[in-house]
């Protein structure tokens, strides 16, 4: 069920990978956990799809391990997440309640998760962990802990350690807008 | 010229330490073809039809004599000995072996120079007008607001994988030279009540789906100006398509959206960045301007300017070269000259190594060591004092670089073709030699005046035809080579877009910007338009014959010698010209034949 092979880059650390993404309609189907339908038992590892986790909010408050959020590229957030202004409260994600947010890079040349990562952390004010999943290479790295992602799942056939060292390739770049690889804007 | 600081050295030195790892990594068999393509990509590297093609950047097509060198060795080195400037102001090498890429970028990076971003799914060299910062009708300097677009969209960690290239152009000046209606983003210069902005235009382009950029935003104030940049691609980055390369390009997004719309939705994103660590700040402005070398003018020009007005009178092979290839200068005294790169039978934009090191001395000897690149592929020494301008003329000619048609229809715009290109549907080159062959004598070519002729390969123009004032399209239908002719195109405003032909021109006061926001050719006047097509395709050995017909009509029709051949066709409509080309017994074959295969 888990992998053996550490490729989740995690506070400067190789780590096995644990998440896994809950299925609803799976686990409808089979046995009933925990007594609800629609959510993962409390246990470590789930990470739940932002319209489900969205669905199911109320259920999964004060749980013991929290889930992780997962957010494919091309999801609409405004369209989900409602208008800004309606939605820009501050406190939708809580990091009592929300492991970490993931996003998914189903190709590396698509860099809508670049422009995701940065909405999330500035406008929805997520401070947790955010995480690049998906076709996370050593060369894409770089950008991606400049856009506010702090952990990596780095694809298979791409070396981890060399993932980590990618991520001081470029010393002082120029946007001013965006930080250094786990360096936060002041 | 901007000198980079230990900042700017390290970050290109950092690149090719980057990419040489990515290459090592790509030949021991580590990142398969399918992940490289795009690394290789964003640093200049094709895959072509003989080799792989390196582009290097010269940003905005600025350029020093010791970087001109390098490339001279560039091609000697590594290549065939010579390289090709391009629309976009930048330089390609077709003979290299990947291997020797890491090397190559290392020298460049010596002298400042790289290949980032100029290919790929990303922000691309940032163009202006060839003129910049030496235009006598400046309201800005371009130079450093390109050097400030460079910086902000070099290495961009949000940008680096858009759904398709995105191509900023700017314009400083009253004239638009820099065709910033028909650039993904084209930036205006404007001022209003005494504070200087500009005017945003979006979604211009060429390609399969040519249109005009739209106006977006009539005014940002400069300080604004990264902040709506990133508010716009952001947009572009999210809602762009992603499922068809094809309808992928922002002007796709605009007019899906509508431009109201769209600009809108870059409005809502601007108020959430507005006034955040990218406004850009005064000193910012005065520390970058600070890093350009700039030229020191002598100022005592009297004798300089009666030097040269004696020469023009005593040589009339001069007069003629310094009507069409010299042009005003903002300090009396100097001219900015352009060295054609257009003669009859060398692939327009072509320079061999040894023209590159006699145009670096050159340039030194005659200038401050600077040099422009334009878009319609030719090199610009930008400051040359009038004196000087005889000797350098002499010397230009021993090189045969003294062509004197800059602006007429011998300078022609095309690119690579499938002599070079694995894109291409048909040859550019012999196409254009046989357009120049055809219009050999000068006098001819003076008396049909101004004349933009562009030519590309393929459907993705990089030979820039739908702004031609006669285009012409490779076309491959069942495997045959077809040319397809529109007329009509132009890049900016219909006053004009060269600066002047001569130091004699008058002076124009066009204040229109490169898009009037509509499509239509001939609609006001201001604006880019894209030409439209006259009918069925021709065979190769058809086109000089075509072309001679459409100017026989022009001269038949114009109304004075004023007119250009591009406002009698928008004056005319192009039925007098399809009427006249079709109607020749010589084409009745093209015409069966290309029936069923014009597109």
């Amino acid at each position: 069920m888990f992998e053996v092979t550490p490729r989740l880059l995690r506070n400067g650390q190789i780590e096995l990978n644990e998440a896994l993404l809950f299925d609803a309609g799976a686990e409808t189907n089979g046995s009933e956990i925990n007594g609800f339908s629609g959510i993962p038992p409390d246990q470590k590892h789930w990470m739940m799809r932002l319209d489900a986790w969205l669905e199911k909010r109320e259920l999964l408050l004060n749980r013991r391990f929290p889930v992780g959020i997962f957010i494919s590229s091309d999801t609409d957030l405004a369209a989900t997440l409602g208008k800004q202004g309606a939605l820009l409260q501050t406190g939708l994600f809580q990091t009592a309640d929300v492991a970490f947010i993931a996003i998914d890079f189903p190709s590396y040349t698509d860099g809508r998760g670049y422009s995701l990562a940065q909405l999330i952390k500035s406008i929805y004010g997520w401070h947790g962990e955010l995480r690049a999943v998906g076709d996370v290479m050593i060369d894409t790295v770089f950008y991606m802990a400049r856009c506010g992602f702090d952990s990596f799942l780095i694809k298979e056939g791409h070396d981890p350690q060399l993932a980590l060292e990618a991520l001081g390739t470029f010393t002082e770049p120029y946007q001013k807008s965006y930080q250094l690889p786990g360096v936060p804007l002041s | 010229m901007y000198i980079y600081d230990e900042i700017d050295q390290r970050l290109v030195e950092q690149r090719v330490a980057q990419f040489r790892g990515q290459t090592q990594r790509f030949l021991k068999g580590q990142l398969t073809e399918e992940e490289f393509r795009v690394l290789r990509l964003q640093n200049g590297l094709y895959i072509q039809r003989h080799a792989p093609m390196l582009r290097v950047a010269i940003p905005y097509g600025m350029l020093t004599s010791k970087q001109l060198r390098t490339l001279a060795y560039v091609a000697r080195r590594w290549d065939k000995g010579y390289g090709h400037l391009t629309t976009r102001q930048n330089i390609q090498f077709n003979w290299l072996r990947l291997e020797d890429a890491p090397d190559v970028l290392a020298k460049l990076a010596t002298v400042q120079m790289h290949a980032i971003q100029t290919s790929g799914n990303c922000i691309r060299n940032t163009t202006t007008d060839h003129f910049a910062g030496v235009a006598a009708d400046e309201l800005i300097n371009p130079l450093v607001w390109c050097e400030i677009i460079r910086q902000w969209s070099m290495l961009h960690p949000e940008f680096a994988f858009l759904p398709r290239k995105f191509k900023i152009a700017v314009s400083g000046s009253m004239t638009d030279r820099a065709a910033v209606g028909v650039h993904d983003i084209g930036l205006q210069a404007v001022e209003r009540n005494g504070i200087f902005g500009f005017r945003v235009f979006v979604g211009g382009g060429l390609g399969r789906t040519p249109i005009v950029g739209k106006l977006i935003k009539p005014f940002v104030e400069w300080q604004d100006l990264l902040t709506y940049l990133q508010a716009t691609l952001r947009v572009y980055n999210l809602h762009g398509r992603r499922d068809n390369k094809y309808k992928a390009r922002i002007k796709i997004l605009v007019k899906d959206l509508t431009p109201e719309v769209f600009a809108h939705e870059v409005d809502a994103q601007w108020q959430l960045i507005k006034g955040g660590p990218d406004t850009v700040s005064e000193a910012f402005v005065t520390s970058i301007a600070g890093k350009f070398r700039w030229p020191e003018y002598d100022l005592d020009t009297e004798i300089s300017e009666t030097f040269y007005f004696s020469q023009l009178s005593a040589d009339t092979k001069f007069n003629r070269w310094s009507r069409t290839n010299v042009h005003p200068h903002k300090v009396s005294g100097y001219a900015s000259v352009t060295i054609s790169l257009k003669a009859t039978g060398a692939p327009p934009g072509d320079i061999s190594a040894d023209q590159m090191d006699a145009v670096a001395d050159l340039a030194e000897k005659y200038g401050f060591g600077e040099l422009r690149i334009s878009h319609e592929q030719n090199i610009i020494m930008p400051d040359v004092r009038k004196s000087d301008l005889y000797m350098l003329w002499q010397e230009l000619q021993l090189l045969s670089l003294a062509t004197p048609n800059i602006g007429f229809i011998t300078d022609i715009i095309a690119c690579p073709g499938g002599d070079y290109c694995s894109l291409a549907n048909a040859v550019t080159l012999p196409i254009a030699e046989a357009i120049q062959s055809r219009f050999s004598d000068l006098d001819y070519i003076y008396d049909i005046g101004e004349l933009d002729l562009n030519l590309s390969g393929c459907m993705n123009s990089c030979g820039h035809h739908h702004i031609g004032h006669i285009g012409i399209l490779g076309v491959d239908k069942a495997g045959e080579e077809w040319y397809q002719i529109t007329i009509g195109g132009r890049q900016s405003g219909a006053l004009d877009n060269h600066l002047g032909h001569g130091l004699a021109h008058r002076a124009r006061a066009d204040a229109g910007a490169g898009g009037s926001g509509t499509d239509s050719a001939g609609a006001n006047g201001a604006g880019a338009a894209i030409g439209r097509v006259i009918g069925p395709s021709f065979a190769r050995e058809q086109i000089p014959d075509v072309i001679s017909r459409l100017i026989n009509t022009y001269l038949r029709l114009r109304d004075s010698e004023e007119e250009r051949f591009v406002d009698a066709v928008h004056r005319l409509g192009i039925e007098p010209f399809k009427k006249d080309v079709y109607a020749d017994p010589l084409f009745s074959k093209s015409l069966t034949l290309s029936k069923e295969t014009h597109v």
